[in-house]
């Protein structure tokens, strides 16, 4: 199923102000594949995964099922869920309390008329896609977390959908289980081929996932890509916030137009406090957000030219490295460093990789 | 400040003493009226408590009651069957507007549920001299349909609140889940929103069932004899086959009103507990 | 394809029947009663608009200031002893007792039958001859004589007073208990750690926690206790001369002589001032939820 969505745009009153929960979104989803929508609360994910749905209509936009319609504001025309041949699973899972797990799996189709043994051999079909069969008879309280979320994502699949949506599904599991159940979310998708549309707000989750992830803040997509395409090259400081454990540095420069280096002159960037600049304008404004990942910052002796001093403040372990906080002033930084880390406490000089920075226009936040 | 453990003995004791104290005076407050009343019913002289009076165990005034001219059965199944329309219409009509108000768009919905609240404050005396013309108007005196209508319109209001209430509880993923997997709002009614509610709904249906059954006013003002007068009433005018206050009789007909109500606030008290509290407290 | 399923409309549908009802039979008879209090509505006479005549020939007349005084006195005695009352038991039952459930049904009981039942039994009570009350007064040796209960005015407001307490004080009972329920045990437990008797917990803990509850409750009951007709209907027969007669008797008195005016007037009288506590009610009871 490929769906298209043309300028959708989904407008609610609060308070006799108009909030623009998805503004002028434009996307197209691939048959097949996994697509992440990630972004912080409020962004407006979880309202765009229901107009995906049909729970909600778009105030404006159209959007498009495999070409047809779905729903188109200025026509006024619009399909429920069912037409749609959607699927979700809910972050609470939704599970209906006063049915029994098979009940719950076997509710879509009984609803559309399904009956018996037909009935009964798709709900077996689906709890054993998530090894659940044992289960069919108990009720959701007597279950754990982790197999209510099973029992949900069953009844998601049992209508064989055309769309399978996802809203963080995985929030409300504990850490270990959450890695587990990812995988097997993942190889799931895979098997079954059916295009996917998933919500989180976890970034390693998304990266993990996603075979395409868009950035939304709100209401807007700033960045649709591959994970890789994200990583390596994040189009604006709010998508270098998300991509990437540990995140990006986002350190604020300044311009000063004139400055005079070995063998130039020119506007620089220049980091406050420091005499460390790098030739260039900001591309908006008079500040811009430098940014540069942990990996990419080296420690070097203390007053080797060319290098930012700085003072190390904290250091946590990371994996198999050491994650090193270093204050630069009332600026910090982080250098995930391989091996040998300096002691808290040390100065040090910091060599920032020329090759990977980005130049990104201040937004205003804290990097 | 560390107190020594017998301080914390010492007043655990001293709540005990209270607690049993409390309790004491709740059974003895609680009990000892309807003790009596079941005491005289069944004794056969309804003086026993003067020193020249014993007590003998008597079911006379049971039998006395049985009787058809004195018409305690008929005020019985009167009773009975006002009470249970009532709770039934109430508990329907309440039911369908409360889904109405919590789960479908309805404009207004918060101001008609408090609106609501405060039409169930009235004095019922400032409604009841209109409703006797209207009921003697509509030739309706004396008739099931009079106690009836007036019933449900004047518990409708708590019913709602309640329900409205009950209803909000129910998370609106559901909801949203049924719809995904391909519901129409019956469906969702009938599957998923009805089944969920059924527990607030049988508490409406006690409260309303209790207070039908109860209610006085009304039914004094717009029944007229056995053919729909209620056991409230038929109590309140009791006059026994001789004349002089049979109080024998008088409680044996108390027992048997209050037989219902009893054994629902028995059987039911958890349902009942929830609904007062919700309904009230709740605002 | 089709158009969205325009849930508005089939709302309005299901708010029908109740909309239907509380026209019908609640608004409409307000109204009318209202219109009624303005006009000299009496059987077998015309009717003719009088304007305020009614209210006036009320204030006017001693057994409606009679009736106002004894409502108001009811209600300021029986509301605070009903809570109190209430408040006990709730206290009661919050502790674990053997056989929990039966001892809320026991409390409910009082509450769950007819007024009318409890009111004759009451009246058994409070008989001269050998009635409960009389018997256990002799007996314990409070007093020598019998007491004539409903024969002198200060008596059977007491008798009543009792009667109604006994009727209502499950209800106030069962709404304490959900609200210290709603205490959190841990403050409870920080002042025992902090060294706090009971007593003093329960002034500086519990009492003011418990306010917004205890307000709901009083209003509830003031609205409640204003309306009373059943009791003193059946209890004291509004006697012995009117001395207990209240309000909404006054106001049925008047219907059953066939003065439709005036009984209106006092409905409407009686009617503003229950309003008067529902509007406080609401106000409280909103801000409980918040």
């Amino acid at each position: 199923m490929r769906i298209e969505l043309k300028r959708v745009t989904k407008i609610h009153a609060s308070r006799g102000r108009k909030v623009h929960a998805v503004d002028g979104v434009d996307l197209v989803i691939e048959p097949g594949e996994l697509l992440v929508l990630l972004g912080p609360s409020g962004c407006g994910k979880s309202t765009l995964l229901e107009i995906l749905a049909g729970l909600e209509s778009p105030t404006s936009g159209t959007i498009l099922f495999d070409g047809e319609i779905a729903a188109d504001a200025e026509k006024k025309l619009f399909t429920g869920p069912k037409e749609r041949g959607v699927a979700m699973v809910f972050q609470s899972y939704a599970l209906y309390p006063h049915l029994t797990v098979a009940e719950n799996i076997g509710f879509p189709l009984r609803v559309a008329g399904a009956r018996e043994p037909a009935l009964g051999e798709a709900v077996r079909e689906a709890a054993s896609a998530v090894q659940i069969e044992n289960l069919l008879t108990a009720r959701p309280s007597e279950l754990s977390g982790g197999q209510r979320q099973r029992v949900a994502i069953a009844r998601a699949l049992v209508r064989k959908p055309s769309l399978f949506l996802m809203d963080e599904p995985l929030s409300n599991l504990d850490a270990r289980l959450r890695l587990a159940t990812r995988a097997k979310i993942k190889a799931l998708q895979r098997n079954l081929g059916v295009t996917t549309v998933y919500v989180t707000h976890d970034q390693q989750e998304a990266m993990a996932l996603g075979d395409r992830v868009a950035i939304l803040n709100q209401g807007r997509i700033e960045q649709l890509g591959t994970p890789a395409e994200i990583f390596d090259n994040p189009a604006t400081a709010f998508a270098a916030r998300f991509a990437g454990h540990p995140p990006m540095n986002l350190l604020r420069v300044e311009a000063q137009e004139n400055a005079e280096g070995p063998g130039w002159q020119g506007p620089v960037l220049a980091l406050p406090g420091t005499t460390w600049f790098v030739p260039g304008r900001p591309p908006r404004g008079s500040t811009a957000l430098l940014g540069i990942r942990p990996e990419h910052v080296s420690f070097v002796p203390a007053h080797t030219p060319g290098a930012i001093p700085a003072k190390v403040a904290a250091s946590e372990k990371f994996g198999r490295d050491q994650l090193v906080h270093v204050e630069i002033g009332e600026i910090t930084l982080s250098a995930l460093v391989t091996g040998q880390a300096p002691a808290i406490g040390d100065s040090v000089g910091l060599i920032l990789n020329p090759n990977r920075m980005k130049i990104y226009p201040d937004d205003g936040e804290v990097g | 400040m560390i107190k020594p453990a017998r301080y914390w003995r010492k007043e655990e004791w001293q709540i005990g003493l209270l607690t049993a104290l409390g309790a004491a005076f709740l059974l003895l407050f609680c009990l000892l009226p309807f003790a009596y009343m079941l005491a005289v019913a069944w004794a056969e002289n309804h003086d026993f408590l003067s020193p020249q009076v014993d007590f003998r165990w008597t079911f006379a005034n049971f039998r006395e009651i049985a009787v058809p001219e004195l018409h305690v059965p008929a005020y019985l199944a009167n009773s009975l069957g006002i009470a249970g329309a009532t709770a039934l219409g109430a508990t329907v009509f309440a039911g369908l507007a409360a889904f109405a108000l919590t789960r479908l768009r309805v404009k207004g919905g918060r101001g008609i549920l408090l609106a609501a609240l405060a039409l169930s404050m009235f004095p019922p005396i400032s409604i009841a001299g209109y409703l006797f013309r209207m009921m003697a108007e509509l030739g309706w005196i004396n008739t099931y349909p009079a106690l009836i209508l007036p019933y449900i319109a004047w518990i409708l209001p708590l019913c709602l609140w309640f329900l409205a209430g009950f209803f909000q509880g129910i998370p609106r993923e559901l909801d949203k889940a049924a719809w995904v997997d391909g519901c129409t709002p019956w469906q969702l009614l009938r599957h998923i929103l009805l089944p969920l509610a059924r527990p607030g709904l049988l508490s409406a249906a006690l409260l309303a069932f209790i207070f039908a059954y109860n209610e006085f006013l009304f039914a004094l003002l717009l029944t007229v004899d056995a053919h729909s007068r209620t056991l409230p009433v038929g109590i309140a005018m009791f006059q026994g086959l001789h004349g002089e206050v049979p109080w024998g009789s008088l409680m044996a007909a108390s027992v048997l009103a209050v037989l219902p109500v009893v054994l629902l606030a028995l059987v039911f008290q958890k349902q009942i507990v929830g609904g007062l509290t919700r309904g009230a407290v709740k605002g | 394809m089709r158009l969205k399923p325009s849930s508005g409309k089939l709302g309005w549908l299901f708010l029908l029947p109740l909309g239907f009802f509380i026209l019908v039979f609640l608004l409409t008879p307000i109204v009318g009663t209202i219109q009624s209090s303005f006009y000299q509505d009496v059987a077998f006479l015309p009717k003719r608009f009088t304007g305020l005549s009614n209210y006036l020939v009320l204030f006017q007349d001693s057994a409606f200031r009679q009736a106002a005084l004894f409502t108001l006195l009811f209600v300021g005695v029986s509301v605070p002893l009903e809570c109190l009352i209430g408040l006990i038991f709730a206290l009661v039952l919050q502790r674990s007792l053997p056989g929990k459930g039966m001892w809320r049904a026991l409390v409910l009981i009082p509450w769950a039958i007819p007024a009318t039942v409890s009111a004759k039994t009451f009246q058994l009570i409070f008989q001269y001859h050998d009635g409960l009350m009389n018997a256990l007064l002799q007996g314990i040796g409070i007093t020598n004589a019998p007491i004539h209960w409903l024969g002198g005015a200060p008596s059977a407001f007491f008798a009543l007073v009792l009667a109604d307490a006994w009727k209502t004080a499950p209800f106030a009972a069962i709404l304490f208990l959900a609200g210290l329920a709603s205490i959190p045990d841990d403050l409870h437990r920080q002042a025992k750690v902090d060294g706090a008797h009971f007593l003093r917990r329960f002034i500086h803990i519990t009492l003011p926690l418990l306010k917004p509850v205890i307000t709901v409750v009083l209003l509830f009951r003031i609205i409640d206790a204003l309306r009373v007709f059943d009791l003193n209907y059946v209890l004291t027969g509004g006697g012995p001369g009117g001395a207990t007669t209240s309000l909404s008797l006054l106001g049925y008195q008047r219907y059953l002589s066939g003065d439709f005016g005036l009984g209106a007037a006092v409905s409407v009288l009686l009617f503003l001032s229950a309003w008067l506590f529902t509007w406080l009610y609401l106000r409280q009871a909103r801000s409980v939820e918040a």
